[in-house]
């Protein structure tokens, strides 16, 4: 038992101790990819090098835009499984609506955009007020979306992308960073800014850890509900003009499988299917993750079979050494 | 439930590792090609309907190859209808989807598979039917659930590519190859032509063999990693154009485009608008109108005319020089240089 003299010293330790864990949770996948890219490095310099390393950040850019919000929407305690089908439509609606002219860019851009957060809003309203479970809604909304996208095509992605787009998302600031890196960092960096300092940010803690609580401290959940899914619908159009300024459209299911890589960026950076915990920080470790680890199979030269297997075990490896490092406390 | 990201990855893990082990392809066999298919029992008379059972309808190749079957059934009054069935890559649809026709009473099948193996009980059950089926596409199919084939020969294609490259490359180099997804027959009848292609030229060093699955972010990708590993490269074989573009524009943005020799890719647009714009690469045909050549061979069937198991619709090498008669500028990357009447071709 502690006497007087020494309970300062106590509450002391024991805030520094929470601190100390709290940052460790935070940091815990920052430290794993940090040690994946050691070990990388050993194998190829190229990932020393700044300009590989952001380009590997504008390959992970379109996954990452969505990954954006379906974190929002998993610290809810939500899923988002649309994100892919919205990518798909979202890159086929640009270039069908920019038809090759450069005066179409912000139009089409805007329009794009209002698409993805009109499919977002339809999940939040129907997820908010017919309790529907979100992960057979979105589900649902996804083979819908899927459907949409070829009716709207016809099966082939007929637009035509317009000059000067795809030449300004790629040129690096600098010759070293990508202009669609850096529009990825800026709007990761936008969404840890409001997950921590305003109250919607803040709400979706509180709604994910404890919806009871959250209702009688006043917060309207299903609004709550609709913005977020519209911010995530609105994120993955995002990510589908991304993933047109990146690499053109070819075919009318781009983003397929998309979702899956989202989710598993998200839920490696932390963020549970409980909701209330985790965040984007986390998320973008996690993306990197990923992209470090398929990337470096890659370089290494292992044949196909080879390389996923390696990949797989590499996210297994990364994945334990996150649990281990966040049990710790 | 709390659900570990351990078990997440482990889950995702089994499931990527899983997807190899769907490989169906296998080689083409010139004595089964050849095969004289007598077709007596199948002869009826018209008019006709023809069933179209595709595996998928969501790339812009079938999309074309749909257009030119229904194009030729345009032409012939003996056809009636044609009645098209989506499958969207789902085997057990296209199963039911193919006894939906036979219920039909549609009296020709065309079909292209998703999963071959598992649309065979259903095909079988055509043919016993008297309703004779026609595998369309980049595939040969041998078994009692087809008749016949009107196909594309990829490991003729890949040839012509190889060979082609190795010409522009001056027979020496080190190369690497971007093929579709692993395990198709388009991937395994395209790397097994380039292998035995390569043994010819005993200076060219194949580097490595990836996989692109036909994506253009995904074939650039590999290329920005296979870029770092080799500080030098001196060909690519990409028979696919959409994975070619990709593959380009990563040697494009690495500065290092003048380095390399890229091989001819196919009739997509989007490649014909970069070898126009570049005066190399070329093309080499993976004709969309199988699907016209497809209903030719059914209502020969139907006849009741003896055919060869295996119809081949030739490939065609087109050089840079004359890309200029195929390229459509101002269409979608997404298009093929096609032999469609105008009003035919996809809106």
């Amino acid at each position: 038992m502690s006497t007087e003299a020494e309970r300062p010293r106590v509450r002391m330790a024991a805030i520094v101790s929470g601190l100390s864990a709290g940052w460790l949770e935070r940091a815990a996948i920052w430290v794993v990819l940090l040690a994946l890219l050691g070990v990388a490095a050993l194998f190829s310099d190229a990932f020393v090098q700044p300009i590989y390393l952001f380009n590997m950040v504008r390959q992970a850019a379109p996954v990452g835009m969505a990954a954006i919000g379906v974190t929002l929407v998993m610290v809810m305690g939500g899923v988002d499984l649309s994100v892919g089908a919205v990518i798909s439509l979202a890159a086929v609606v640009a270039a069908v609506l920019m038809d090759g002219q450069a005066g179409n860019i912000g139009y089409a851009l805007a329009a794009t955009l209002t698409i993805g957060a009109a499919i977002g809003f339809a999940n939040g309203v129907l997820i908010a007020w017919n309790r529907a479970s979100p992960f057979i809604l979105t589900l649902g909304t996804a083979v819908a979306v899927y459907g949409l996208t070829q009716i709207y095509s016809g099966g082939t992605a007929r637009g035509i992308v317009a000059p000067g787009f795809r030449e300004f998302f790629n040129q690096r600031i600098g010759g070293l960073v990508p202009v669609l890196a850096l529009l990825f960092l800026a709007a990761a960096s936008l969404a840890v800014l409001v997950q921590r300092t305003t109250r919607f940010g803040r709400s979706l803690y509180l709604v994910g850890s404890n919806p009871g609580a959250a209702r009688l401290a006043g917060l309207h959940g299903a609004r709550l509900t609709v913005a977020t899914y519209t911010l995530s619908g609105l994120l993955a159009a995002l990510g589908g003009i991304t993933l047109l300024a990146r690499s053109g459209v070819s075919s009318t299911f781009a983003g397929r499988g998309f979702e899956f890589d989202a989710l598993a960026a998200v839920v490696l950076g932390g963020t549970t299917f409980e909701g209330g915990r985790g965040g984007v920080g986390g998320t973008v470790a996690g993306l990197l993750v990923l992209f470090v680890a398929f990337n470096l199979v890659n370089i290494l030269g292992l044949n196909y079979n080879t390389q996923r297997v390696v990949a797989g075990v590499i996210i297994i490896v990364a994945s334990a050494a996150y649990t281990l490092l966040t049990s710790r406390r | 439930m709390k659900i570990r990201p351990t078990a997440i990855c482990a889950a995702l893990m089994v499931i990527v590792a899983a997807l190899p082990l769907t490989s169906l392809a296998q080689g083409v066999e010139t004595a089964r090609v050849q095969e004289t298919v007598t077709t007596a029992r199948f002869k009826k008379a018209a008019p006709y309907r023809v069933g179209v059972a595709a595996g998928y309808l969501s790339n812009s190749w079938v999309v074309f190859c749909l257009q030119h079957i229904r194009y030729e059934a345009s032409r012939h009054k003996e056809i009636s209808e044609v009645l098209v069935t989506d499958a969207g890559f789902n085997p057990g649809k296209q199963v039911a989807d193919i006894e939906d026709l036979i219920s039909k009473n549609v009296n020709l099948i065309l079909y292209w598979p998703v999963d071959e193996k598992a649309i065979q009980p259903a095909l079988e059950k055509a043919v016993a039917k008297g309703i004779p089926t026609v595998n369309t596409g980049g595939g040969f199919t041998y078994g009692p659930g087809t008749v016949a084939n009107a196909f594309i020969d990829q490991v003729v294609l890949g040839d012509m590519v190889a060979r082609q490259l190795f010409k522009d490359m001056r027979g020496k180099g080190r190369i690497i190859a971007m093929l579709p997804i692993a395990g198709t027959t388009a991937a395994v009848d395209q790397l097994a032509a380039l292998r035995t292609a390569i043994k010819e030229f005993p200076q060219i060093e194949l580097l490595s063999a990836e996989y692109g699955d036909w994506n253009r972010a995904k074939a650039k990708q590999i290329t920005e990693n296979l870029l770092q590993r080799h500080p030098r490269i001196d060909g690519v074989f990409s028979p696919a154009g959409q994975m070619s573009i990709g593959v380009a524009e990563a040697f494009e943005e690495a500065g290092r485009l003048k380095e390399v020799v890229m091989s001819p890719g196919d009739e997509y647009n989007g490649w014909l608008k970069w070898v126009t714009k570049h005066g190399r690469g070329g093309a080499v045909t993976f004709p969309t109108r199988v699907g016209q050549e497809a209903v030719r061979l059914g209502l020969r069937i139907l006849n009741g005319e003896p055919v060869k198991r295996g119809l081949t619709v030739p490939s065609e090498y087109i050089s840079p020089a004359s890309i200029s008669r195929y390229v459509e500028p101002k269409r979608p990357d997404d298009w093929w240089a096609s032999t469609l009447p105008e009003e035919w071709k996809p809106k």
